[in-house]
């Protein structure tokens, strides 16, 4: 077996659900029970209402590009053969928007308020990261 | 502190080896969190999210930096402090320069430097006993959105500079006609245009046109980054632009001094900026001639 050669997510108690949602491929999000805000990045207390009462829900995975970036330089060793790649922060339908990696069209196609839904990558068996793809 | 008189002189300093350790690249490689895994990493990259996103919400975008880039390495080709003093640019050197993170060229980056800044703050009635003529902290505003950068709702404005801008004048007791030259935060030539575009002096999208025809360059309008900037000078955090407004109003800045001899106006004022984290706050000082 080879090892994953690319940073791994910095997992800590607060987005240990989110991870495990990935693994089995749901995007799991905090919602306020007091005042309905869905937030990322997780956090022990609502940022608009400061209420602690929190349930967590399952997005739909469908979204927009707000902004995205296309990198042509390698920062890490473990990204050199991916260049150009394109780095993007997706705004779900639920409200949280997140980094992520925009798949299955070229650098050129991406544009900001595109139509993006989720793709899951299953990049070692402890690990799938959330990617999107445009809407068909 | 002064005013009460615990101390009599403050040395605010900033010195950084960033060229000959890796302190500067591991600082930039270790700011993200979850991101890292996506090939996201560093300042670049989040500041060219912000740019592309205003790229989308107003007329912007590498037409419009380049008259940034360009005009502050003229000011930098008449300072022999500069990192790029011997170093012109054109035009087609920006533009032709390779892709970093896109939007971003190289000459969108500002510079990493060996070096240090240091500038003593002191009450006025001890400054005017001083050997150089002094300069008075006239006005100072703050301003922190704070927000994650994915979160954020201000990367194409309006960012901290627009509240912060307002108070600063309001101390000063004068309006943005009365700045005669900007000393602004650049570590990227996008953090220059909607720093401005917050405090006022054009309207979201026409930077494209105020900057051009030399607005910023020597014998310009509306001189910014006097010395270079951290684009073109040396990048030493807020202490860059602050020093450069200070030096520019005691008159010891030689080739690049403002008034007639690079055709510009004897400045009175000068409106210096300082900004952290992916736009997250912004400080905003006005000095004033003593
Ligand atoms: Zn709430």
């Amino acid at each position: 077996m080879t090892m994953y050669a690319k940073p791994i997510p910095k997992i800590n108690e607060d987005s240990r659900p989110f991870w495990g949602g990935c693994k089995v491929h749901e995007l799991r999000f905090q919602k306020c029970n007091q005042c309905g805000h869905v937030r990322w990045p997780p956090a022990i207390i609502c940022p608009e209402c400061h209420g602690k009462d929190t349930v967590w829900i399952t997005a739909a995975g469908h979204g927009r590009v707000y902004t995205y970036v296309v990198y042509h330089i390698a920062y890490h060793p473990g990204f050199k053969g991916e260049l150009p790649y394109v780095v993007a922060v997706v705004e779900l339908h639920e409200g949280p928007r997140i980094f992520t990696n925009i798949i299955g069209c070229s650098t050129e196609e991406v544009y900001c308020d595109m139509a993006v839904e989720v793709v899951w990558d299953d990049v070692t068996t402890e690990l799938t990261l959330p990617k999107f793809r445009p809407v068909k | 502190m002064l005013e009460s008189g615990f101390c009599k002189y403050v040395v605010i300093s900033y010195g950084h080896n960033a060229v000959s350790s890796d302190s500067m690249t591991t600082m930039l490689m270790t700011l993200g969190q979850d991101e890292e895994a996506f090939g996201h990493f560093g300042a670049t990259g989040s500041y060219a999210l912000a740019a592309q996103r205003a790229m989308y919400e107003f007329n912007t975008g590498p037409e419009t930096w380049k008259h940034i880039a360009v005009g502050q390495r003229k000011w930098a080709n008449l300072n022999p402090l500069a990192m790029t003093y011997n170093r012109t640019m054109s035009y087609d050197d920006y533009m032709n320069a390779r892709w970093l993170v896109e939007p971003f060229r190289l000459f969108d980056n500002c510079l990493v430097s060996d070096g240090g800044r240091a500038y003593i703050v002191t009450s006025a009635e001890r400054a005017r006993d001083l050997k150089h003529r002094p300069v008075i902290i006239a006005g100072l505003g703050q301003h922190n959105p704070a927000d994650f950068p994915q979160s954020a709702t201000f990367l194409a404005g309006p960012t901290g500079a627009q509240i912060a801008g307002e108070a600063a004048l309001r101390m000063a007791g004068i309006t943005r006609d009365d700045i005669d030259a900007c000393q602004i935060y650049d570590c990227f030539t996008y953090t220059v245009e909607i720093t401005l575009q917050d405090y006022g002096f054009f309207k979201p999208g026409e930077g494209t046109d105020w900057f051009q025809g030399g607005t910023i360059e020597p014998g310009g309008s509306m001189p910014v980054n006097t010395s270079g900037g951290q684009l073109s000078e040396a990048y030493f955090m807020g202490l860059t632009p602050i020093t450069e407004g200070v030096m520019q109003l005691m008159g010891r800045c030689g080739e690049r001094q403002l008034g007639p001899q690079t055709g510009t106006k004897a400045p009175e004022n000068i409106l210096c900026s300082d900004n952290g984290g992916i736009l997250q706050c912004n400080t905003t000082i006005i000095l004033r001639r003593a």
